[in-house]
């Protein structure tokens, strides 16, 4: 039996009376997994990754990390527990990085303003993250003058000045030229070497297939199909699993 | 009909006087640029602070803030000048100097128009940026302090500048209400004189002088921020 690092229990979320965005999951993780979520729009599945962060009012549920329950609802309203959710890191797939500030000063913001680190600290681990992955010349370079493979990137960055425990990413590739996308994927992948847990929501199927432990295929607010990459890419069971494979194979064809 | 300049009068003008009275004019113009000073800093702030407050999710603080700015903006100023002069001492009991006075009357009328800049700015700025911030641990107070305050401000430059520049222009109505700045400096010295032409001509250039300057300097600093921020 897995130990249970990330646990979400009968999530429901709904917009007003008519629109039901998740209805019930239920899902754990270990620590040693890599969650990939695949599904049509409107599936349910940024929302999922959204609810995971802490983002979004839920109607029923918890999601807790580490055994601490720290989203849930109490009193019909959202309840959520900033000390953990201080553990987990997003990347967005737009507007990510503060355009006003230089890369450096995205990067240290955070940690010096609202976590206390001592400024020498946080530009020390500045620099260091930027070398790891070969951003050292963009230290002082303002967010537009940066393409946006690396905007991506140092947002990526930013997340991990903070040391989280876990990371997501909603499909930070999506909105990127084709020839950009690999730089980021490779990032990510260098973090599931390390040993970095992560949720990630990708249209990209070969990376999914690459990275995953577990797969989950979210559509109309449920997961209606999960397994290992293997099981899903190669097997699935579900109709819909299938349907939206073959059209997202297609779709990849035309693409290469 | 045509247009008969009053030639035997220009050539009178005597501008000798003006240099007389030069040392009355730097005093009024000191007192208009203080003024200007102090309620162009006070309202770029407050503008801010009370376009968050005017949307904020609580009736009990967006309701009162929406009718404070609403009251400001649909008066005349000459008429909030006066009213703060003769009916705020009577109503509140208070007494403040002129200064302080026509400081408070002008700082709640540019505050009024700034806010309602920024709220236009502040809802053009994208709502992951506050996700962003909530997933970088940033509270409320931060994010406004450090990402939106910045953001809001350059945004909103333009028309805070203009906003600006009319407030320094109605800045001569305070000297109705006997705050000795250059307008009032002014008439006094064209009363005394007899001499409207040369005096009121030159106020009308300091006054443009001030708020030209104030406009290429912020030009200035728009088009060296569009450099760093636009795509390169």
């Amino acid at each position: 039996m897995t130990s249970e690092f990330v646990s979400i229990h009968g999530l429901h979320k709904s917009y007003g009376d008519k629109v039901q965005v998740l209805s019930g999951i239920d899902r754990a993780f270990s620590r040693t997994d890599r969650i990939v979520v695949i599904g049509p729009s409107g599936g349910g599945k940024s929302t999922l990754l959204r609810c995971v962060m802490g983002l979004e009012q839920i109607d029923a549920g918890q999601i807790c990390l580490e055994g601490e329950a720290y989203v849930r609802v109490a009193n019909r309203r959202t309840v959520i527990d900033r000390a953990v959710q201080r553990r987990i890191g997003m990347v967005f797939q737009h507007y990510t990085l503060f355009p006003h500030l230089t890369v450096r000063k995205n990067l240290v913001l955070a940690p010096v303003k609202a976590h206390g680190f001592a400024p020498s600290k946080a530009n020390s681990d500045a620099e260091r993250l930027l070398a790891r992955f070969g951003l050292t010349d963009k230290l002082d370079v303002y967010p537009a003058q940066l393409s946006g493979g690396q905007k991506q990137r140092v947002a990526i960055a930013r997340a991990l000045m903070l040391e989280p425990k876990l990371m997501l990413f909603d499909e930070v590739t999506s909105a990127l030229d084709p020839e950009l996308v690999s730089e980021v994927e490779s990032m990510i992948a260098e973090l599931a070497d390390g040993g970095m847990p992560m949720m990630i929501v990708t249209h990209d199927m070969t990376f999914a297939r690459n990275i995953a432990t577990q797969v989950l295929f979210c559509a109309g607010g449920v997961i209606a199909e999960a397994g290992s990459p293997e099981q899903i890419f190669s097997d699935p069971q579900q109709p819909r699993t299938r349907d939206f494979l073959r059209k997202m194979r297609s779709d990849e064809g035309f693409r290469t | 009909m045509r247009l008969d300049l009053n030639t035997h009068m220009l050539e009178q003008l005597n501008l000798h006087f003006i240099s007389a009275a030069s040392g009355r004019l730097l005093g009024g113009l000191l007192v208009t640029l203080e003024l200007s000073a102090i309620v162009m800093v006070v309202s770029t702030f407050a503008g801010f602070a009370v376009a968050i407050l005017v949307m904020s999710p609580f009736r009990l603080l967006r309701l009162p803030v929406r009718a404070y700015i609403e009251v400001f903006r649909c008066t005349p100023a000459l008429v909030q000048i006066v009213w703060f002069f003769y009916c705020v001492p009577v109503l509140f009991n208070v007494f403040w100097e002129p200064f302080t006075m026509a400081v408070m009357a002008l700082s709640l009328n540019l505050t009024a128009y700034n806010a309602e800049a920024y709220r236009a700015a502040i809802q053009s700025i994208p709502k992951l940026h506050s996700d962003a911030s909530v997933a970088l641990g940033l509270n409320r107070w931060h994010f406004n302090r450090y990402v939106v305050f910045p953001q809001a401000l350059r945004l909103a430059l333009p028309v805070l500048v203009t906003n600006t520049i009319g407030m320094i222009q109605q800045s001569a109505l305070v000297a109705l209400v006997a705050v000795e700045d250059l307008m009032y400096v002014t008439k006094s010295i064209a009363s005394s004189t007899y001499r409207p032409v040369e005096i009121y001509t030159v106020a009308a250039l300091i006054y443009f002088a001030i708020a030209f300057t104030l406009s290429r300097v912020v030009a200035l600093i728009e088009r060296r921020n569009r450099q760093l921020m636009e795509r390169a």
